[in-house]
């Protein structure tokens, strides 16, 4: 009985509001609706727009005609003969006049086009001109300026100032009429009664049929998106490829054995969509599009909820395994960036583009773990007691699972293959994997008061999420072209024992762990030089990055061993 | 009108009323009762209301759910001091023919003054258990406070400083004849964030005739107005508010306003006596409800023409309801708030100072159990004739020191008003929005 639609109620006081009903809960974000769903984010373009085409008002902009207007040409199509008998009985046009109004009326009911070639009158601030419909130019400029277009003219037309109109038909002698331009508004501001239901809106686009198919790009307002990933079957499979986005308008519709095909884009690399005729008649088949994924059964929203950690050692337990896991995603964004070639003179643009863009955004994000790591120690050397503190060094053993339920990933060097990139998408997700890990963590922190190493972990929690977007986008560029043209090679390995650059690389490492270490033992002031010098050390020809650079032109994967010094040794899960 | 002893229209299946119809000049309304949540009806949904008591109900049952900000009406839990009252005085230089506290000796069982020790080490315990993330409320009574002023003056420097010291935002409030303030009090309310309520019963011939001097030395109202006026012209970070306590031989609310809002004072309240002597009985209520109303009325006309609402009853009801206060008890007595006689026992409410069955701690701590005892038994789901009455949530039950006095018609007195203020609400945040905070949830206003 609730559900009935009788039941009205408005809320008045705030009690009421909160409950529901409230303008809160009708501009609250929910998923699936992006920000350009709000009324606010209307299209307002209106030439023409989404909600209203203005130049239609122009369309009868002299008593008793309705017009087409081009830039220039100005022609008649139709002649309002009810409202001519009404004038004409109340003595309001000459009989010379009315018999104009009804040729013209005549000739074109039968297809014989009139125009109007000129106008004459009030222009506004361009002043009283006449004006041959011809001879518009499109530009509007300097000393004794003309309007741009035919509807420009019209436009500026004063309200109520008399217009003299010249017609014409091949072959047949001119008419004049003259009459004061119309009013749109009535006195009460509302459109004129000589403007028909529609007669605003006929010139607009409309979103679900051609339009709908051509104009991509998120042109639309609140609308379609291009790609979504695609609907997961059940139960949800957890390969990475169901998480690589796919046309949404996609021709193909078959099942959900496989994933569709992955977005392609690039010049003539769009897989098929749904063509013109098809989207109008299909289009009710594509699918829902809740938090970026197509959903075929109802949305049911994913409990936000993180449940704080039942005590301080557990907290701590895991802010270790998070340094771990920070650790560890460098040592993989490392061997992904490093296992992409030099670019050469002979690179097309777009690959460049592509290619370096990607190289580029692997290396800041492993900067930015690494900056994870700092702050995941500052964290606990706040919460640790005073000279407790022991550096959080040891790289995770695995890494969390990327679905609820999933077996931990392993820790490995790769190269960027299309599989990796999305591996790291999965792992940077969020709500899934390293931010659920760290959702608990921000709870526990959250409910204990610790406002400051809050603050801390949803910095990187918001770093993490910054992340997985760059990762989609990284997945998109490597995408488009086939790993062997990108990657230094096929076949890259990590280095067999004895490999100099590969041992070279792990004494740096070694030592940056060390300085590391003895830093952040130290802490901010006494700490600093060393950090700073580990730091340093990762940079430059002499530095990490030099050894990295010495074995991925070897023909190697970059990659990290495991250390045997409890400082440094692997982590497992807590 | 609903009686409280017959089940109401609107009840669940409980038995317990889920909400309650009213109409105003604007139309139909209903209050769903847990929440306090008040809705406008178009006359489809009233007729349903009015006709279809199931599908009402089903409707009511769903919107009385309490949402993520709101306490659950039924849930029970012992809040931290928040407010304490310092008897600091059991002396008084007026004579009320009403006095509940027997000038201040509450019938002998409370002696003397309060001394620095007691006063100091009742804040310092209210500092240590207080919710220090908010306001904490020091109030002083007695009789008459200004009769221990030095102490007055201490607490407050004291509690100043030890509320800086301790990140605490430190509150005062007093309740005085005014008869007594002197420049140096007036500074010292001017000068800290005090709420002062002042008794003042009407017009000079009314307050003289229910608040004379002690020992027959005639009335107090014109040492009332010399002593109060520089206060209420400039009361600096004071709020000035006047009670007129109403007794049964007396209920022309209109004249006793009038003489009061001549002192200057904006904020006026009445106080009916429901105990003892001149106390309102069953044939009065009806009329004191007629005469709030009309003060009532006179003062919504001037709100309507922009000026403030002077008459604290309504101004806080309208508030009250604009929010949804919506709460199973009346006042925190026994809950956040408490008083300390002069000998340094907590009591739930300065009304009960020297009641054992109200004392709940003792100079040296709480006693928790019989504190906890305390509240379970005046939820107002413990009442069993307030069950039944869809203004449980809002009268709650009413003063826990006054409940045994209840009547029927006494309740009908709080629902007629409570009624007629519903009404007001909604007319009045149609006419003058602006008196009411703006409705703003999650930073969207409508």
């Amino acid at each position: 009985m609730i559900s009935e639609p009788r039941i009205k109620l408005l809320a008045r006081n705030v009690a009421a509001f909160r409950r529901g009903g409230s303008v809160d809960r009708q501009v609250r974000l929910v998923p699936g609706n992006p920000v350009s769903t709000r009324l606010e984010s209307g299209v307002g373009n209106c030439f023409p727009g989404l909600e209203c085409d203005l130049r239609n008002l122009e369309r009868r902009f002299f008593p008793l005609l309705e017009v087409d207007i081009g830039d220039n040409e100005i022609r008649v199509v139709s002649v309002d003969l009810a409202g001519l008998a009404a004038t004409a009985a109340a003595g309001g046009l000459p009989p010379a006049a009315v018999a104009a109004y009804q040729r013209i009326a005549t000739d074109t009911e039968q297809g014989r086009n009139w125009s109007i070639s000129r106008l004459s009158g009030d222009f506004g601030p361009l002043g009283a001109l006449t004006l041959e419909v011809r001879d518009f130019t499109s530009v509007s400029s300097g000393p004794g300026r003309r309007p741009a277009d035919a509807w420009t003219a019209i436009r500026l037309l004063r309200e109520g100032t008399n217009v003299t109109i010249r017609l014409t038909r091949p072959s047949q002698p001119p008419v004049t009429l003259v009459g004061a331009r119309t009013r749109y508004l009535d006195d009460n501001g509302a459109l004129a009664t000589i403007f028909l239901p529609g007669e605003l809106n006929q010139s607009l686009c409309s979103p679900w049929t051609h339009d709908f198919r051509d104009c991509a790009c998120f042109y639309w307002a609140s609308n379609h998106p291009d790609i979504a990933l695609p609907p997961l079957p059940t139960p949800a499979p957890n390969q990475p490829e169901w998480n690589a986005p796919v046309e949404w308008e996609r021709a193909d519709r078959s099942s959900l054995g496989r994933p569709p095909a992955a977005v392609a884009d690039g010049p003539g690399a769009t897989g098929p969509e749904l063509d013109h005729l098809e989207i109008n008649s299909k289009w009710q088949l594509l699918n829902f599009v809740v938090e970026g994924r197509e959903r075929l059964t109802p949305y049911a929203p994913a409990s936000p909820e993180a449940h704080p950690l039942a005590s301080a050692a557990e907290l701590e337990r895991h802010l270790r395994y998070a340094a771990g896991v920070e650790l560890a995603v460098v040592q993989q964004y490392l061997a992904a960036a490093y296992s992409i070639r030099s670019l050469r003179q002979s690179d097309n643009e777009a690959f460049t583009k592509d290619i370096s863009a990607a190289k580029a955004e692997l290396m800041r994000i492993a900067i930015e773990e690494m900056r994870h790591l700092r702050s995941v120690n500052d964290v606990l050397a706040s919460l640790a007691e005073p000279r407790a503190f022991l550096p959080a060094l040891n790289v995770a053993s695995l890494l969390p699972a990327t679905s609820p339920g999933g077996a931990p990933l392993p820790v490995r060097a790769r190269p960027a293959t299309h599989d990796a990139i999305l591996e790291f998408v999965a792992i940077e997700q969020p709500s899934a994997s390293v931010d659920g890990l760290y959702a608990r963590i921000l709870a526990t922190l959250v409910a204990n008061d610790s406002n400051q190493q809050a603050h801390t972990i949803r910095s990187v929690m918001a770093e993490g999420e910054e992340h997985w977007r760059t990762f989609r986008f990284i997945f998109t560029w490597l995408n488009r072209h086939p790993e062997a043209d990108y990657l230094r090679s096929t076949n890259l390995q990590v280095p067999p024992p004895g490999n100099p650059q590969h041992a070279e690389l792990q004494a740096r490492y070694k030592a940056v762990l060390e300085q590391l270490y003895a830093g952040y033992s130290a802490g901010i002031p006494s700490g600093a030089g060393e950090i700073n010098a580990a730091r340093m050390a990762m940079l430059g020809v002499s530095g990490l990055q030099g050894s990295a650079e010495a074995v991925a032109a070897a023909g190697f994967l970059v990659a990290f061993d495991a250390i045997a010094d409890p400082r440094f040794q692997a982590l497992d899960p807590p | 009108m609903t009686s409280a002893h017959k089940p109401p229209a609107g009840a669940a299946a409980s038995g317990f009323p889920l909400y309650h119809r009213f109409r105003s000049e604007l139309g139909e309304h209903v209050l769903i009762v847990p929440q306090t949540r008040i809705y406008d009806l178009p006359a489809e949904t009233a007729a349903v209301f009015d006709t279809d008591a199931g599908a009402a109900s089903a409707v009511a049952d769903v919107l009385s759910l309490s949402g993520p900000q709101e306490v659950a009406l039924d849930s029970f839990s012992v809040p931290k001091p928040q407010q304490i009252s310092l008897n600091v005085t059991s002396n008084c230089n007026l004579g009320c023919t009403y006095c509940y506290a027997g000038r201040g000796s509450f019938e002998g069982k409370q002696v003397g003054a309060m001394t620095w020790d007691t006063a100091r080490q009742s804040i310092d315990r209210l500092f240590a258990s207080c919710e220090r993330s908010r306001p904490v409320t020091i109030g002083f009574i007695g009789g008459e406070p200004f009769m221990n002023r030095r102490l007055i003056h201490d607490c407050v420097r004291y509690a100043r400083r030890r509320g800086n010291q301790l990140a605490i935002d430190a509150r005062f409030a007093l309740t005085t004849n005014g008869t007594m303030l002197r420049a140096d009090d007036i500074e010292l309310l001017q000068g800290n964030p005090f709420a002062v309520t002042v008794s003042v019963d009407g017009g000079a011939l009314t307050h003289d005739r229910h608040r004379p001097l002690a020992g027959g030395r005639g009335g107090s109202f014109s040492q009332l107005a010399r002593a109060v006026g520089p206060l209420i012209k400039q009361p600096g970070l004071a709020h000035v508010c006047a009670r007129s306590t109403v007794t049964s031989i007396d209920l022309d609310l209109v004249s006793r306003f009038e003489g009061i809002a001549a002192l200057g004072f904006i904020d006026v309240g009445f106080s009916p006596v429901r105990a003892g002597c001149g106390a309102l009985g069953d044939a009065d209520w009806g009329r004191y409800l007629d005469a709030l109303i009309t003060v009532a009325v006179s003062e919504i006309a001037r709100a309507r023409d922009g000026g403030p609402l002077r008459l604290s009853n309504l101004a806080i009801a309208l508030k009250q309801l604009h929010r949804g206060f919506s709460s199973p008890y009346p006042c925190g007595a026994g809950g956040g708030y408490f008083s300390i006689g002069t000998d340094g026992n907590w009591y739930a409410c300065h009304r009960a100072i020297g009641d054992e069955r109200f004392r709940l701690g003792n100079p040296v701590s709480l006693e928790e159990a019989i504190r906890k005892q305390f509240l379970a038994e005046r939820h107002v789901h413990a009442q069993a004739e307030c069950r039944a009455c869809w203004a449980r949530y809002l009268c709650s039950g009413g003063c826990h020191h006054e409940a045994p006095h209840r009547t029927v018609q006494s309740c009908n007195y709080i629902r007629g008003w409570l009624e007629f203020c519903l009404r007001t609400y909604c007319e009045l945040m149609d006419a003058r929005p602006d008196l009411f905070e703006p409705i703003s949830i999650g930073g969207k206003t409508p």
